[in-house]
């Protein structure tokens, strides 16, 4: 065994001994920590050490990939990604960044960053305890989660490109489990870096969404007037975010292929791409490429696609700076900070201004019931009726149908309540929007 | 992989802090994935992964914790940071070793396959699907193979070895017409090497997904209601497995999260309904020779007639419960802590005429494929989306439509479910996603019809 440094180096050395153009490594060092409460006590406990080495290489312009966990063997890693490399009759032409100056970015504040192990586990269990101290209903904790993670990433090819970043994050979850004349009910709420020290408020929201839910039945089939939660039409957006993707798009599996230019959404709908924006920020991308902010739609005008340096290099544009991967897999696009930026009134203004419709608040299974390539969805969906612009009684079991380029057609107005979801891959956000005309299904 | 001497260290280390029970799990695992976009090679990637997990019990507390690194020093090191979460004196004792080796046979040793084969493959099921349809724009097939090597050791005395050979197969066919797209997928996978792929009939599936693709782009949106629902076999049991399979596993069951808790001998299905989990289907995408505590895998019947008698259950489960395991604990690497999964799961085969449930049905739905869907464990609201569809009118069938969804709660349609019928079909196609990451599973059913259950769409009411 080596050290992965040398490791990198007699991989390079071999990969163009052997022939290739050039080499490209992409290494992870990642240590995460997370604890759950149940009833007073650590229920589970994990703590994890991972580490890995992806090798890109480049042979007569075709890419071949290979990733190890082990640093034993880099002449059998570069053989495995020659081999792939060999297989791949794609052509297009896909450039390695080479080097370059990344500005200096600011992590957000987190308080909680200073916590030891024993204060974790102390904060999770002051959620529960408070949990149960604010409403007699709360049965025990579905999730009551505090997590930790650092991760180091370090690109590295043999045209000079060295790119570095180190992350830390941490974030709270709490479930509670509530049950009122037999009906169970859990709802959830999050808190990121130094929020989570506010446990009261944290408490506070996800007891009040459980509650909330009590008594909840469906509503006849129809079309409905609705304003998307902040949270779930931020879920909507991320499930639809791949539509964006030039790589998407050029591959023929995008509806907005081509359409830069063109009207797709109204005109109170801007989107934006800001990988140095301060909810999450970062220097580069996972090719090396400087960050670059965007906005992809402006005033319902599709501006630009997401590009990598292959994508761009196929369409002749500049890399917007969003290339993606893993140390495992191939370099793809993903968005970074992506988000609809905030409007000027408030989500009790949105529903006034609705006056009779529905308030949505949740949609499950964006990973199931929403195709990115046809743009449908069709979503099972809980929230409230609105009547009068108010909020009445709560709503369960409907599916909210339709496509999405149509959907961000019809949104009347914008909110002002822009929130981000846990930060993970991609960090996606948006305020909650007021939107006509929406189908509805529910029990007859 | 590891000598007993270091394996007992390292458990023994994990005690030392007032734990009962530790284990150690440790995998050497290789992938490889070919993936053809138009008739092209897009990319092939492999991968090798090597780590443990250690892991500690006391009572019904659990503490796991990973290294990437598995020299005697590391693994030393993450039983000690597993022990650290418990603060007590040492109690628990490590037993002799009973050790027990399984390996599944690959007739094509996958490290011999080379990419040219992969590829040819994948350009089979190309050609296929491209001659389907000329509104068939693009293709996307992918073959994968891994191998997972992993060795289960326990201070009860578990020391069991696998060797899991899996290759897995997807094909994706999109048309498109100008403003709209419609897609269809099939795929197939394997417990076993390459020669299980060779008795695959490629083109078939591909042209499935093809075909599946140009009829819905026609196929007009689907009416929104309460309807009698006609579910096909083979992944229509897609909805058993999410609506009713999670709430048996101990993950749901044990903290009283799921709506089956505490009903072992009491009817929550129809009679007609029996339905089973096994792990043991010789080569079976889902199925396992031993799970990933060291518990040789079994055939459960989860549902008899309609009466629940059994839960799936995994160590932690079993402590909880005070039921025993079931051989259905999995995770999907060393970086996750094993949990109660499913295997192969499925509805049997029933009684009734598969052709007549459709004929009597009056108005509803034919869900001849679905998409993936989501529950809610605790209170069993589910949400499906049907890929493939066509509406009945007067028990006939009349034409595809698109975008349907199906949404219910488990409970409700197990009982709701009024035929079943007598061809059962397992379908491969998934990976399942839960907190112990994502595991290969089967799920299946012959031809069910249920009475009623809301169908969502945008095609107005029917």
């Amino acid at each position: 065994m080596m050290t992965w440094e040398e490791f990198r180096r007699q991989a390079f050395d071999a990969a163009l001994q052997n022939g290739c153009d050039a080499a490209e490594s992409y290494f992870v060092a990642g240590d995460s920590f997370s604890v759950q409460i149940l009833d007073g006590d650590v229920d589970k406990y994990d703590v994890s050490r991972t580490c890995g080495f992806g090798l890109r290489v480049q042979v007569g312009g075709k890419n071949g990939y290979a990733y190890t966990e082990v640093a034993d063997d880099p002449a059998a890693l570069v053989r495995h990604a020659m081999d792939n490399a060999a297989v791949t009759e794609n052509n297009d032409e896909h450039p390695m960044q080479g080097a370059c100056e990344y500005v200096t970015v600011t992590r957000p504040e987190n308080r909680a960053l200073a916590l030891s192990e024993r204060e974790k586990i102390e904060l999770a269990l002051d959620m529960e305890r408070r949990a149960r101290a604010l409403d007699p209903r709360v049965k025990r904790m579905g999730y009551d989660l505090v997590a930790s993670g650092t991760s180091r990433v370090e690109i590295h090819n043999t045209k000079g490109l060295c790119a570095v970043r180190e992350e830390e994050d941490s974030y709270s979850f709490l479930e509670p489990i509530m049950e009122q004349d037999g009906e169970m009910r859990d709802g959830g709420a999050f808190r990121v870096r130094s929020e989570m020290l506010d446990v009261d408020s944290l408490v506070k929201e996800a007891v009040e969404e459980t509650a909330a839910q009590f008594g909840a039945k469906p509503v006849p089939a129809g079309t409905y007037d609705i304003v998307l939660r902040y949270d779930a039409a931020a879920d909507l957006l991320s499930a639809f975010s791949s539509m964006f993707s030039a790589d998407m798009a050029q591959k023929g599996l995008s509806l907005l292929a081509g359409r830069e230019g063109e009207t797709v959404a109204a005109s109170c709908v801007d989107i934006i791409d800001d990988p140095l924006y301060s909810y999450s920020p970062r220097a580069f991308d996972d090719e090396g490429t400087p960050s670059v902010t965007k906005t992809v739609v402006e005033k319902g005008v599709l501006k630009t696609l997401l590009h990598n340096l292959k994508t761009a290099k196929k369409a002749g544009v500049e890399s917007t700076s969003n290339a993606s991967r893993s140390a495992s897999s191939p370099v793809s696009v993903a968005p970074s900070n992506f988000y609809i930026p905030a409007g000027e009134r408030d989500l009790k203004t949105l529903l006034t201004t609705m006056g009779n419709g529905l308030l949505i608040t949740t949609l499950e299974g964006t990973h199931a019931g929403v195709n990115p390539v046809s743009g449908d969805f069709s979503l099972s969906a809980r929230g409230f009726v609105v009547e009068d612009g108010k909020i009445g009684r709560p709503v369960e079991r409907i599916t909210v149908a339709g496509s999405f380029i149509p959907l961000l057609s019809a949104v009347q107005e914008v909110g002002c309540d822009l929130k981000f979801g846990i930060p993970g891959d991609g960090s996606i956000g948006s305020p909650s929007l007021f939107i006509t005309g929406v189908a509805v299904s529910g029990q007859a | 992989m590891l000598q007993e001497s270091v394996v007992r260290r390292v458990l023994e280390e994990a005690l030392q802090t007032g734990g009962d029970f530790s284990e150690l799990f440790v995998e050497d695992s290789e992938h490889n994935s070919v993936r053809m976009l138009d008739g092209a090679v897009e990319n092939a990637t492999y991968s090798r992964s090597r780590g443990a997990g250690v892991r500690v019990f006391k009572g019904t507390r659990s503490v796991y914790a990973t290294t990437a690194d598995t020299s005697e020093e590391a693994l030393l090191r993450t039983a000690r940071a597993a022990a650290a979460a418990l603060d007590g004196a040492p109690e628990g004792r490590v037993s002799a070793f009973q050790a027990i080796r399984y390996a599944i046979p690959a007739a094509t040793p996958l490290t011999e396959m080379e990419n040219a084969g992969r590829a040819a493959f994948l350009r089979r099921a190309h050609q296929a699907a491209k001659s389907t349809s000329d509104e068939i724009t693009q293709i996307i097939a992918r073959v994968r193979d891994e191998c997972q090597r992993v060795l289960v050791c326990n201070s009860e005395g578990v020391w069991a070895e696998d060797v899991r050979p899996r290759v897995h197969f997807i094909v994706q066919a999109v048309a498109m017409n100008g403003a709209e797209a419609q897609t269809g997928f099939s795929s197939r996978g394997f417990l076993g090497g390459y020669e299980r792929l060779d008795t695959l009939d490629v083109e078939a599936e591909a042209r499935r997904a093809a075909q599946s693709a140009a009829t819905m782009l026609h196929a007009p949106e689907c009416p929104a209601g309460y309807m009698p629902v006609v579910i096909d076999s083979g992944n229509g049991g897609v909805i058993f497995h999410e609506a009713c399979g999670h709430s048996l596993e101990a993950t749901s069951v044990a903290k009283g999260n799921s709506e089956f808790c505490g009903k072992l001998g009491q009817r929550i299905a129809a009679s007609c309904v029996t339905a089973l989990d096994d792990g043991m289907l010789p080569g079976e995408w889902g199925s396992l020779r031993v799970d990933d505590e060291g518990t040789p895998s079994g055939r459960r019947v989860l549902i008899e007639n309609g009466i629940l008698r059994s839960y799936m259950i995994d160590r932690l489960g079993s402590r909880m419960m005070n039921l025993p395991v079931t051989g259905n604990a999995r995770r999907e690497s060393y970086e996750y802590a094993p949990t109660s999964r499913m295997t192969n799961t499925f509805i049997a085969p029933g009684t009734d005429d598969e052709e007549e449930m459709i004929r009597t049905m009056g108005d509803g739905l034919f869900a001849k494929s679905l998409g993936g869907g989501s529950v809610n464990p605790l209170t069993g609201e589910f949400n499906f989306a049907v890929d493939e569809g066509y509406l009945v009118r007067d028990g006939k069938i009349q034409t595809p439509v698109r975008g349907a969804t199906l949404v219910g709660k488990g409970s409700e349609i197990l009982m709701q479910i009024d035929r079943v019928g007598t061809k059962l079909a397992l379908d491969s196609s998934g990976q399942c996603g839960s907190i112990s990451g994502w595991v290969p599973v089967d799920v299946g059913q012959p031809r069910i019809r249920v009475k009623g259950l809301t169908v969502g769409g945008k095609g107005g009411a029917l």
